[in-house]
């Protein structure tokens, strides 16, 4: 499918809320899209263009600001779609997708705790891979490699 | 006996690996599960950033230690889209050789600790002595058995040495019929079937929803396979089917994972054939000297921050012997990678846990999660 | 031969040793010492420590066995370093285990704790004051030996659950259940099929059962008997596929994940002990003990201690089909288990309980020949 007729798609329904397809080799186009129509594209996402499987989630920190990119596959379609939304640093959180795709659970725990987003709405949003308490967020820019970390983790009665 | 939660791990026999299973348990009956990870977590991705690019294929090898070729290819395809670089043809089908082989091992090793799971102690040990022979043959090309550090952005590392082909040959013959006899081991045992059958269903509906890929989804009927999807380096050009089973149970995986080994013998055959007939180069030219150093050459540090290499997005996907990998990689310009980003398929996999844990019995746990295969590597990265 | 029995040499023994020492007494001294009780209450001891010796021995080197056959079916080589062929791997685990600190949880209940595995080590061990291992081997002065036996096999449910509950660890206590379970499910059948056994030998006594089978051996006519006997006696031994009671893949060790050191050791053994115990039953029972039959050449069966040699070779045989199995088949689940345990092993060990009184009562059978004439 071309990117030209995903936007077609997507832009009768989110209008002004979706600032663009892109074409990106290998996939049916990178979706840029404004967070606040973020649970309608997911919606219009799955339903109208038949993407059940929301592969990954991946956090990005451009230091200014925030961007998350989803990976999604089409079984029906057989390729891949990217969705991408930037988020203000200081205000970076989006809605949660774990409602339409609940193997998005996972994914937004960990990019909350790796690049400090929030997904609102998110059913379950606790620490993952790092230990509970942990006070920093490892894949922001700003956490250098090579300083030792000012880490106290407190033991949890299970 | 009223509700009662068990931790299973961080060190247990199930999980081979290190994670925690909780589970809260009426009786013997499994009322809810809560996996935990992380225990195993090394910040892949955050090193990788403070890493040349070729750096991080020793990453990749630590990232799934029964997959570590497979990481390899995954990482190369991004970081090739995103410094815009071609590998050579040789160099691909070298890739789809290490990708098979690593299959094999794989798969080879994910029989040998389900059937230990199911309490079937010989098979282990059989399968144990199998994967030995593939290891041999990567440690004849590789150098290593489980770290190969083998594939380069813009191809491989070296070529095959003389006399590989036929050894690897004989080890294909010599595995086909060990097949076989794993076989004849499980599915001609009645308590393999009274034990495996019906067990652990996760329907292909919900496999999807939750993100599940590989020999789990394709045991659910689905006919998903990357490598016939998405063809990537040169599956395109090789035939073979795509291993289905409709019982999206534990028998349906190992059914899934055993139709697999022996494609991936038939794909090598091919793949054997067209590496004795084309030599050629392994590694592209126009790979910038840097890249190719497994440091930047002392000097010229400076030059090489100076210079703006095209920026760009590498995103791709494999066909993981544990389902389907992906990888993002963010060029900014630059030596190292600006972000990289990787999907581990067991990761979701495990995520699901409670779909198809729930309801069983306590005994259940080992032979289901043995057929997710988990490898903790890959999930905490 | 017959009537030197192990008994009697010891009773010897120690009457020799107790006259050489009252020798050296005086008067009413010399009266106290060679008494007659002193001489029995020595003779005892002696006795027990023979059999203790040979259990302990019997029992390690059957470790070794399986851990060798084991490996041969594995295609591996099993222990191979310490002593020739590994032959001494078992003595230097046992003194590693003996020389680790026992330590016990700081929950555990302590009595229950360091009672179970004990009691558990020496109900084992009783057993093997009553099997007659060859015809010299005591008087047959029990006459309820079969049932003794039993009796104190189908104690082991109750102090593996002790140790399990004491041990508060939720495995263990899951192990514990499951241990208890499978052995009350499988204690009926395994009654049942003996049953079949008594009423076509005529007798309890072990002895008897074994001269009953001089003419022919009791598992052509009992099978059915034999089948559910070794059924029953897998999940009795908690072996492979009924080892669920320490299901190592999700109970960690069951009833003994907390057991370690000497106390480890102690499950270990009498596991072990336990199995010897049911290898050397089916061989009484249906194998002919130490007999053999009568178209084997005398030669094989007049040598010194000949009952005893064909014994441990029957023994070690069926503890080898043991082996074997434990090498090829999976293990399977709880609910199954009790579900085959109650559902058709008892039907089964019904069966075999009615065709042993049906033979019985035919008194002839023209392949197996006539039945011996009844006990009493």
């Amino acid at each position: 499918m071309a990117p030209t007729e995903v936007a077609e798609t997507l832009g009768a329904r989110l209008g002004s809320r979706l600032l663009g397809v892109e074409p990106f080799p290998g996939t049916a186009g990178r979706v840029r899209f404004d967070r606040s129509g973020a649970l309608e594209l997911f919606r219009s996402m799955r339903d109208d263009l038949g993407y059940l499987h929301l592969s990954m989630i991946a956090g990005i920190d451009w230091v200014d600001h925030r961007e998350v990119v989803y990976v999604l596959w089409s079984d029906t379609r057989g390729d891949y779609a990217l969705l991408s939304t930037d988020l203000p640093a200081n205000d970076a959180h989006v809605e949660s997708a774990s409602g339409i795709w609940p193997s998005a659970n996972w994914h937004e725990r960990e990019a909350w705790e790796m690049v400090d987003i929030t997904f609102d709405h998110h059913p379950d949003l606790r620490h993952l891979l790092m230990p509970e308490g942990y006070q920093f967020h490892p894949l922001l820019r700003s956490f250098k490699l090579h300083e030792p970390e000012q880490l106290e983790v407190k033991t949890r009665n299970v | 006996m009223s509700d009662i939660w068990i931790n299973m791990g961080p060190q247990h026999p199930m999980t081979h690996g290190l994670w925690n299973l909780r589970v809260r348990i009426e009786g013997e009956l499994i009322r809810d599960v809560d996996p935990e990870v992380g225990y195993l977590h090394r910040g892949i991705e955050k090193i990788s950033e403070d890493r040349h690019y070729n750096e991080v294929v020793t990453l990749m090898d630590r990232t799934c230690y029964v997959a570590g070729l497979s990481w390899e290819h995954l990482y190369m395809l991004a970081a090739e889209q995103a410094l815009h670089i071609d590998p050579p043809e040789r160099a691909q089908y070298l890739r789809v050789l290490c990708d098979e082989f690593q299959r094999i091992g794989s798969h080879i090793m994910w029989y040998a600790a389900f059937v230990q799971d199911i309490g079937l102690m010989s098979p282990f040990l059989y399968g144990m002595r199998d994967r030995d022979l593939v290891l041999d043959l990567f440690q004849s090309y590789t150098g290593a058995r489980m770290t190969y550090e083998y594939m380069r952005v813009g191809g491989v590392r070296n070529d095959l040495p003389p006399g590989f082909t036929h050894q690897a040959r004989k080890v294909l013959d010599w595995l086909t019929d060990r097949f076989h006899e794993y076989d004849q081991l499980c599915l001609g045992s009645t308590i393999f079937h009274k034990r495996c059958d019906n067990l652990g269903v996760l329907s292909g509906k919900d496999a999807i929803a939750y993100g599940v890929t590989g020999p789990m989804l394709r045991s659910a009927g689905v006919k998903r396979d990357l490598r016939k999807d998405r063809p990537y380096a040169v599956y395109d050009r090789l035939e073979f089917d795509v291993a289905v089973a409709d019982g999206a149970d534990v028998t349906g995986r190992y059914l899934v994972r055993m139709e697999e080994l022996r494609q991936s013998v038939r794909i090598l055959r091919q793949v054997l054939d067209w590496l004795d007939h084309h030599p050629g180069p392994v590694l592209a030219d126009r790979v910038p000297r840097w890249l190719g150093a497994p440091y930047a050459p002392v000097g010229q540090e400076g030059y090489l921050l100076k210079r703006r290499f095209p920026t760009g997005v590498g995103f791709s996907s494999v066909e993981e012997p544990h389902g389907e990998a992906q990888a993002y990689v963010v060029n900014q310009g630059g030596e190292h990678p600006y972000r990289v980003k990787f999907r581990s398929p067991v990761y979701s996999n495990v995520s699901a846990a409670r779909q198809y844990l729930v309801g069983y019995h306590v005994a259940d746990i080992p032979p289901i999660m043995g057929s997710v295969d988990v490898c903790v590597g890959e999930v905490d990265r | 031969m017959s009537n030197v029995t192990l008994y009697s040499i010891s009773y010897d023994l120690s009457h020799a040793v107790v006259f050489a020492v009252g020798s050296l007494a005086y008067g009413s001294w010399r009266a106290a010492i060679d008494s007659n009780a002193v001489v029995t209450t020595i003779a005892v001891l002696v006795f027990a420590v023979i059999l203790l010796a040979a259990s302990m021995l019997n029992t390690i080197v059957l470790i070794w066995y399986e851990r060798k056959l084991l490996g041969r079916f594995m295609d591996r080589r099993g222990a191979m370093h310490v002593g020739y062929a590994g032959l001494l791997q078992n003595f230097a685990d046992g003194l590693k285990l003996f020389r680790k600190h026992t330590f016990a949880p700081r929950e555990a209940d302590d009595l229950g704790f360091y009672f179970g595995p004990t009691a558990y080590m020496v109900s084992s061990m009783l057993i093997f004051g009553i099997l007659p291992i060859s015809s010299g081997w005591n008087s047959g002065a029990l006459p309820l030996s079969l049932l003794l036996a039993l009796v104190i096999f189908s104690f082991a449910p109750l102090f593996i659950f002790v140790s399990a509950w004491s041990s508060n660890n939720k495995y263990s206590l899951m192990g514990g259940m499951r241990s208890a379970a499978q052995m009350i499910a499988y204690e009926v059948p395994l009654l049942l099929a003996v049953v079949a056994v008594v009423l076509v030998a005529g007798s309890f006594d072990l002895s008897t059962i074994v001269y009953e089978q001089q003419n022919y051996w009791f598992w052509g006519p009992l099978v059915v008997a034999l089948v559910v006997f070794v059924a029953a006696m897998l999940a009795e031994m908690e072996r492979i596929p009924f080892d669920l009671p320490e299901a190592e893949a999700e109970l960690v060790e069951g009833w003994n994940t907390e057991y370690g050191g000497m106390l480890f050791a102690f499950f270990m053994l009498a596991d072990y002990l336990r199995a010897l115990v049911g290898s050397i039953l089916v061989v009484l029972l249906f194998l002919g003990g130490w007999t053999l039959p009568t178209w084997v050449p005398s030669a094989a069966t007049s040598f010194p201690l000949a009952g005893i040699f064909w014994f441990m070779v029957k023994t070690y045989i069926v503890f080898g089909l043991f082996v074997w199995v434990r090498a090829s088949l999976p293990r399977v689940r709880t609910d199954q288990l009790l579900r085959v345990g109650w559902n058709r092993m008892i039907p089964l060990a019904l069966l075999s309980v009615f065709l042993a009184a049906l033979l019985v009562s035919a008194r002839c059978l023209p392949v197996f020949g006539c039945v011996p004439s009844l006990g009493g």
